[in-house]
């Protein structure tokens, strides 16, 4: 994924100011910031889901401003807040994304099947979606995302609201799908998970990229959340203020 | 503590107001239609003074208070939804005694547009019995309609907090939304039904029945000044205790529901049962209505076909357009048996259900823009899933129009008429919902008030309304020219018209749409950041 200069306002606040960002193939990419840095308007334009004012955005090479059509059917995307249909039911989603995506239905079953079985979200549910709690929602997602196998994986905040359990069969399953050669960007707040799985980090603040690189260089020899903290320019409780506590 | 109250509330409605001028105007315009209802209501209630008819004054004043009382019940439930503004649960974790929240948020209830309005609109009473009866009558019927006030105020809370916590399971929800659609729908049959029945009624029974209105709760306080004119004394006291009586027992029910809702306003998600079993399946078979290909299209019609039954709103919105659909054409022709000019209203209407397509889907859009749907193929399928509705009602329609008129020949023509104007209302629509989508709010209750700016998208779609009516009023001149020539090719003839302006349009909506995804998207979706 490649992102060149990209520009995006609302109304008058600048939400992103000319980002440029390249995610090498076949990483595990950690998009890092605080609430409002310009995260999820960043993906957004990424996967064509939100026109930026300027700026390109190239996944696996295909413009996806330009030549949307082979752009998306390589990509898989979990968005935030988790946007479903989510008056069907898991396998009635699954088998409706399978279809959206011309794929045939023999295959959609088979795939659909399986991940239902791994996800642990019951092949013969009945249960809307709508239902489901959090965590089944961000899994039922997530399955949706994988159904096509595309190639590059965009999840914004993937363990948001997700409980221990559910959260790491999404990270086994994520690692596993890197270790097959895909590419996953995802963004988080969270720095013990970022620690954890990525080998490429980034952060930003403001709409502005503060700093990129591999785990390795972007920490150094402190850990993730002290180069966050400073990086991000947040203050640190010094012991004299709030003394009353 | 009581100020505070009343102070937050009117900060909350300031800043709701703030940098959003098109709510402000819908806001003033809420004023003036407060302050013109208001106005009317004193002159209305203030005739029977004037013209010194004690008579007409006994039948008026507790009828229009009862109805008042009754309004401050239904209106909320119906139309307007509840001023949530001051969410008692938010007060939750705050050391409040009871008796302190009630009387805060009773007192913050009060302040605002409607009460202020109702209480200046029974001013009129006020002024009339003071015609009758002088100033100690005028003292008691303002004792009345201060209290009559309070009642109606109390009513309505205590009532829609009570339905609130029975509503709180999404099940329990839907259900409810369907049933005031049908109400809702039902309201225009049953105003034709009760002025039928108001023509046939004579005054004495109207007296009779503003007397006993007068001895329940909502009519006695509007009868306390009237009491004192007529000079019965003994009764003051009486309807006094029965108001009284009747908004403590309001008010307690009220704290109790409201002790209840504090507790669990954020549980109950509504874990349905998982359901598992049942024959193996596979996800397509279940996905997929019988006899759609395995197709994309197949699968959105599919999608489309689902939500118009699933979705609270969309299933509302197909509910009430049955009702409408069948009641509309049936109600005028017994009227006088020509319903030939409202069926294209009809036809007109169904195509409306689209017009804000996009944003009943809300933000769950976004899968189709991800999966890269093309906009022609997208139009098209939601088009077919609704018309998989709309056609067999019109079938219906046409023949309950034929059969009630006695002229059973005239079906086909009137259903190509219908198909018609549906045709024509798509072909208007479609641009339009894709251009003027706005979001719905995803809101917990269902008695929620849609966002302000809703409304003026409202009336744009009254307008296309009015265009398709427009639209197919060539053939409607033709089949009155055509005469019984048009019994034999109205049908091919209206369908292949409605086909037409279909296709043209739906051409333009789907390059439209390709072009548009994202913008549409954020128009749509609820937050900005998408």
């Amino acid at each position: 994924m490649s992102l060149r200069g990209l520009v995006k306002h609302f109304d008058t606040k600048l939400a992103v100011a000319q980002l440029s960002l390249e995610v090498p193939a076949g990483s595990f990419f950690g998009l890092l910031g605080p609430n409002g840095a310009g995260k999820t308007t960043t993906l957004s334009m990424a996967v064509g889901l939100l026109r930026p004012d300027a700026g390109q955005a190239f996944l696996l090479g295909y413009d996806v401003w330009s030549d949307p059509a082979s752009a998306k059917s390589r990509l898989g995307v979990l968005p935030d807040g988790v946007r479903l249909f989510d008056r069907l039911t898991g396998p009635e989603l699954l088998a409706y994304q399978g279809l959206l995506r011309g794929m045939d239905a023999s295959t959609v079953d088979r795939r659909a099947h399986e991940l239902l079985e791994v996800l642990e979200l019951g092949t013969g549910n009945r249960t809307l979606v709508v239902d489901y709690s959090a965590g089944m929602k961000k899994k039922i997602g997530l399955a949706c995302a994988l159904l096509h196998a595309p190639r590059l994986l965009v999840l914004d905040e993937p363990f948001e609201a997700v409980d221990p359990v559910s959260a790491a069969l999404i990270r086994d399953i994520l690692q596993r799908y890197v270790s097959g050669g895909g590419t996953v960007v995802f963004s988080s707040h969270v720095m013990e998970v970022v620690e954890r799985l990525c080998d490429h980090v980034a952060i930003m603040s403001d709409g502005v990229l503060r700093m990129h690189g591999t785990l390795g260089q972007v920490r150094g020899d402190r850990s993730l959340e002290e180069v966050f903290v400073q990086v991000v320019g947040g203050r640190v409780a010094t012991g004299s203020e709030l003394a009353w506590l | 503590m009581v100020v505070t109250f009343v102070r937050l509330k009117l900060k909350l409605t300031a800043n709701g107001l703030r940098g959003k001028p098109a709510r402000t105007v819908l806001f003033v315009l809420g004023v003036l239609c407060g302050g013109l209802f208001a106005v009317l209501g004193y002159a209305g209630l203030a005739v029977p003074g004037v013209l010194d008819d004690e008579h007409a004054a006994g039948i008026v004043l507790p009828l229009a208070g009862g109805v008042l009382v009754l309004g401050w019940l239904f209106l909320p439930l119906l139309f307007f939804g509840v001023d949530e503004s001051l969410d008692p649960a938010r007060f939750a974790l705050l050391p409040l005694r009871r008796r302190t929240l009630i009387a805060g948020l009773f007192t913050a209830a009060l302040a605002g547009v409607p009460a202020l309005s109702t209480l200046v609109a029974t001013f009129g009473m006020v002024d009339t019995v003071a015609r009758l009866g002088g100033p100690v009558a005028a003292l008691a019927e303002l004792v009345g309609i201060v209290l009559g006030l309070l009642l109606g105020v109390a009513l309505s809370r205590a009532v829609t907090s009570a339905f609130a916590e029975a509503l709180r399971s999404r099940r329990a929800r839907d259900l409810a939304t369907v049933l005031l659609a049908v109400v809702a729908a039902l309201l225009g049959p049953l105003q034709l039904l009760v002025l039928s029945a108001a023509q046939r009624a004579d005054w004495d029974t109207v007296a009779y029945l503003a007397d006993a209105l007068g001895w329940t709760p909502i009519g006695a306080p509007y009868s306390l000044g009237l009491d004192i004119v007529a000079g019965r004394f003994w009764a003051v006291p009486l309807r006094l205790l029965i108001v009284i009586a009747a908004g403590a027992a309001l008010l307690r029910w009220w704290a109790a529901t409201l002790e209840r809702a504090m507790l669990g306003a954020s549980s109950s998600a509504g874990r349905g049962s998982a359901r598992s079993g049942g024959p193996a399946r596979t996800p397509v078979r279940r996905l997929l209505v019988r006899g759609l290909p395995a197709t994309r299209s197949g699968a959105l019609i599919t999608r489309e076909m689902r939500y118009w039954f699933r979705e609270t709103r969309r299933r509302a919105t197909l509910v009430t357009l049955m009702v409408a659909g069948l009641f509309l054409p049936i109600t005028l022709s017994i009227g006088d048996g020509s319903p030939g000019a409202l069926v294209i209203l009809v036809g007109g209407l169904a195509a409306m259900a689209l017009a804000n397509q996009f944003g009943m889907d809300g933000n769950a859009y976004a899968a189709n823009i991800v999966a890269g749907v093309p906009g022609r193929i997208e139009i098209q399928s939601r088009v077919i899933a609704h018309a998989i509705y709309v056609v067999p009602l019109f079938a219906v329609d046409a023949i309950v129009i034929g059969a009630i008129s006695g002229r059973p020949w005239t079906i086909a023509g009137e259903l190509g008429l219908l198909l018609a104007s549906y045709g024509v209302g798509l072909a208007l629509v479609l641009p339009v919902s894709i251009r003027a989508a706005y979001p719905l709010p995803e809101s917990a209750s269902p008695f929620a008030m849609s966002s302000g700016g809703g409304m003026a998208k409202g009336l744009l779609t009254m307008g296309v309304l009015l265009g398709a009516v427009i639209g197919s009023l060539p053939l409607q001149i033709v089949a009155y020219f055509l005469g019984p020539v048009w019994w034999w090719i109205g049908l091919p003839v209206g369908a292949a018209y409605g086909l037409a302006a279909y296709l043209i349009s739906v051409g333009q909506a789907g390059d439209l749409l390709d072009r548009r995804m994202p913008e549409l998207l954020v128009t749509i979706s609820q937050n900005r950041a998408v």
